[in-house]
């Protein structure tokens, strides 16, 4: 089996897996990284989303071999204690219902507001239409969104 | 072996450090009449324990039922902090494990957690309360009367002294716990109840923190994925595991009842020697079944119609549902280590205590050989009130002999669920000098499972006056399991009479909001109405094209009703404003409710505009979102949520801001065309 060493939140990891193996798995069966969510495999729901070089990315499509020397960020490399400001506003805004989806919606809202500091509510809407929340707390990561856009000007 | 817990890590490892001078004080129901100790347990009626307060100040309250996303863990919390005056940034929240000796009935449905543990929970804060006021009291030689309690201290104004809880523990935890009903606050005393509260468990959710079932590290363990029928009700007549044993990363393949479970060292390696299985199935009798003949079974099952009074205007309409699939963002997975005596679970069940039961009863362990952890739910909507999940992973842990996490992928989660019936409806009505003289509705449901059972034209459930009304619910037989999914029946009947008495209102020739208030018998209901109108303006000038469209619901011990504007765009229904007013009685925390309410209207829009689940050759034919899609950021409205606080105890709030939504939607459609859709989810080119 090849080996392959990518860098996860800052970290050289090495982990042996098939090439087509989804960074996903290899985030969270191997590294222990379970922060990033199964939802769907297919990349129709945007819960495993990872920062990859800063684009929110579908890691259940994204093969380890793919990776090579790009940076990867999950949710738990954002910020040390939840004091990234897409965090900040998501706690202040109470989005969370279960929270499954959460970890995702932060990693695409985190691309967005770094690609677009000042993103308009379309653009908002549409840099978020991949991301499902079963729950239905868009209301909430919208607003969440608009106030850390707010509180990074 | 090494566990991370359920539970928040940090609360894990706070309990399992708390010293022996703790406080746990047993709490006992309402009704109790002697003061309990440990050995009276079995004189009781449900011995619980809800509350612990550690030396260090923190309290800890006990989560009996399962939090899904609709914020019990929060609202618990809440309801023990009140009656305690804990200190709200001491208090934590911690999921019980399943135990209904201990904690009593478990299953969380039916919106009933709050309504059923509200007074539980305020005796079990109350009682902790007395007994760390006894314990100053007694510290300080004045009278308990003389003290107070604020913030987690307790007071005695007259000497100028306080003691914080934590310090009182070791005394408290000497006295007796008080027996009988313990007096409780007035509304009006409130301070934690009715403040808009965050979810406890925001930070670790938004750190990737938080603990769910498939995130449980357990040594030694293997990622499991089971291959299960293609159809309902087929038989499995051989299998080869060649290939499947082949993939790299494959460590076994075991036969389990429901199919053939593959067990690697990771989910991919389990998805992939799954996919090099080859199954061959014994479809059976499902063989050739598909959506259109069971439409048509449904349809010829509706008989005769009550008769309508001689005279009256006579309005009938037939209604088509769809099934509906659960879709958790969480798909279905538990964790299980079946030993030669024990088992261990980790499972996301909105019924841990009857996963103990099930689990008991397939390995032929007694229930104290089975401990189920509680975790925090992806989703629940009645999907994980059935855990035969839960069991399908005791089997594979079982055969296999070592501890496994059980995963559906996203197209077994679809299609095995136990979905939301298909319906066919038909109903009737008459007016008579503008007012119903008559009202007949007729349900059949397909479904195997939970949630049958019929009524001879039984009370319609409506909120309305209507002489004579009658709702006839009849099961016609499918393979296709149903169950309990957000509202249940409401789901589809509340829809029916909300859109129906709005033709009624049309032929009688009133104005939908105003024949409503007219026939309502519950004044909450009638406030709570006439408050959503006047909110959205019911009657104003709406944009060319734009419709308004009126419902309520009654039920789960809470009122609701909505007014949607929307309009047809291209063919395409478009929900623009959702106006929500909502009557809980008591609301316990209005951030969860609001939550609740947006997300109903959500999984409302989805449901009515977007998803349906079919079948084709017995099995189901959606498998992901990409066929089967629920309500995404772009297709949530502009949503206003009011709540009004009606009186009495805290009624239901996961269900009640379903059921009125989706006709709201339809009635809007109609204001906007003059298109009464009837089929769901409404496809405007089938509307006539
Ligand atoms: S799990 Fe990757 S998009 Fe759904
Ligand atoms: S919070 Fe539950 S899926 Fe988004």
């Amino acid at each position: 089996m090849p080996t392959y060493t990518i860098n996860v939140n800052g970290n050289n990891r090495t982990v042996d897996a098939p090439s087509d193996m989804p960074l996903l798995w290899v985030l969270r069966d191997q590294l222990k990284l379970t922060g990033a969510k199964y939802g769907c495999g297919v990349g129709g729901c945007g819960c495993c989303s990872v920062l990859v070089d800063g684009d929110s990315t579908r890691s259940c499509l994204m093969e380890i071999s793919e990776i090579g020397d790009s940076k990867v960020v999950t949710i738990e490399g954002l910020s040390a204690n939840g004091d990234h400001p897409v965090q900040k506003a998501w706690l202040e805004n109470d989005v969370p219902q279960c929270g499954y989806c959460q970890a995702g919606q932060i990693i695409s809202a985190t691309a967005l507001l770094d690609a677009n500091p000042k993103p308009s509510d379309d653009e908002i809407r549409e840099a978020m239409a991949g991301n499902l929340c079963r729950c239905g707390a868009y209301g909430r990561i919208h607003k969440a969104i608009k106030s850390a856009a707010e509180a990074t000007k | 072996m090494s566990i991370s817990a359920p539970f928040d890590r940090r609360t894990f490892l706070k309990v399992v450090g708390a010293g022996s001078a703790s406080l746990v004080l047993g709490c006992y129901s309402a009704d109790a009449k002697t003061p309990p100790t440990e050995e009276a347990k079995g004189e009781r009626l449900e011995p619980n324990a809800f509350v612990k307060i550690d030396p260090d100040g923190t309290v800890t309250v006990m989560i009996s039922r399962s939090d899904m996303g609709q914020g019990i863990r929060t609202s618990f919390a809440m309801i023990v902090a009140e009656e305690l005056d804990a200190d709200w940034d001491l208090v934590k929240a911690e999921n019980a494990e399943a135990n209904p000796n201990k904690y009593g009935r478990q299953g969380t449905g039916g919106s009933g957690s709050t309504r059923g543990m509200f007074t539980t929970l305020q005796q079990a804060g109350a009682a902790a309360r007395d007994m760390l006021v006894a314990s100053a009291a007694q510290k300080w030689g004045v009278e308990p009367s003389s003290c107070r309690t604020e913030k987690g201290k307790v007071y005695h104004d007259g000497s100028n002294r306080s003691v914080g809880y934590g310090e009182l523990t070791s005394t408290a935890s000497q006295l007796p716990v008080p027996g009988g009903e313990l007096k409780l606050k007035q509304k009006s005393e409130y301070k934690i109840i009715g403040q808009a509260t965050n979810r406890v468990d925001n930070h670790d959710i938004v750190t990737g923190a938080k603990v769910f079932a498939q995130d449980v590290e357990i040594e030694g363990s293997g990622y499991a994925v089971v291959s299960r029928a293609p159809a309902f009700g087929a038989r499995l007549t051989s299998y080869d595991d060649k290939a499947a044993r082949a993939v790299a990363g494959v460590e076994d393949v075991v036969q389990v009842p429901t199919g053939v479970a593959v067990i690697a060292a990771n989910t991919w390696a389990a998805i992939k020697g799954r996919d090099a299985l080859v199954m061959n199935w014994d479809i059976g009798d499902a063989a050739g079944l598909d959506t259109a003949k069971l439409r048509s079974q449904l349809k010829a099952a509706v008989g005769e119609h009550k008769q309508m009074p001689a005279g009256a205007k006579v309005v009938s309409a037939e209604f088509e549902f769809p099934y509906l699939a659960h879709y958790t963002m969480e798909p279905c997975n538990a964790a299980a280590d079946v030993k030669a005596d024990s088992c261990e679970i980790w499972a996301p069940s909105q019924s841990p205590d009857s996963a103990q039961g099930m689990a008991a009863r397939a390995l032929g362990f007694s229930n104290d050989q089975v401990k189920v952890n509680l975790t925090l739910l992806g989703g629940g909507f009645g999907r994980k009130s059935n855990n035969d999940f839960v069991v399908d992973a005791v089997q594979v842990s079982k055969a296999a002999k070592r501890p496994v996490k059980m995963i559906y992928t996203r197209e077994d989660d679809m299609q095995h669920d136990h979905y939301r019936h298909m319906t066919h409806q038909s109903i009737k009505g008459a007016v008579k000098d503008g007012a119903p003289v008559g009202w007949s509705h007729i349900a059949i449901k397909a479904g195997r499972g939970r949630g049958r059972g019929g009524s001879d034209f039984g009370n319609p459930a409506i909120p309305y006056a209507i002489p004579g009304a009658g709702l006839l619910k009849k099961d016609s037989d499918s393979p296709v399991p149903t169950g309990y999914w957000r509202s249940v029946d409401h789901s589809f009947i509340n829809v029916v009479n909300e859109m129906f008495i709005d033709e009624l209102a049309v032929a009688a020739g009133a104005d939908p909001y105003e024949f409503r208030m007219g026939l309502i018998r519950n004044e909450k209901l009638k406030t709570v109405l006439r408050t959503c109108a006047e909110k959205a303006g019911w009657g104003r000038k709406v944009t060319v094209g734009h419709g308004l469209g009126i419902a309520c619901f009654e039920g789960y011990g809470s009122y609701a009703a909505h007014v949607v504007e929307a309009s047809v765009e291209d063919g395409e229904v478009k929900v623009h404003r959702i106006t929500c007013v909502v009557d809980p009685g008591l609301a316990i925390n209005p951030s969860g409710i609001q939550a609740q309410m947006e997300g109903s209207c959500c999984d409302a829009i989805a449901a009515t505009l977007k998803a349906e689940i079919t079948l084709e050759n017995g099995g189901v034919v959606q498998g992901n979102p990409f066929d089967y899609d629920w309500a995404r950021m772009d297709d949530n409205p502009e949503i206003d949520v009011t709540i009004l606080e009606g009186g009495g105890s805290p009624g239901g709030m996961g269900e009640t801001g379903y059921p009125s939504v989706p006709p709201a939607i339809a009635n809007a459609v109609f204001a906007a065309t003059g298109k009464r859709p009837r089929k769901f989810p409404i496809r405007m080119d089938e509307v006539e």
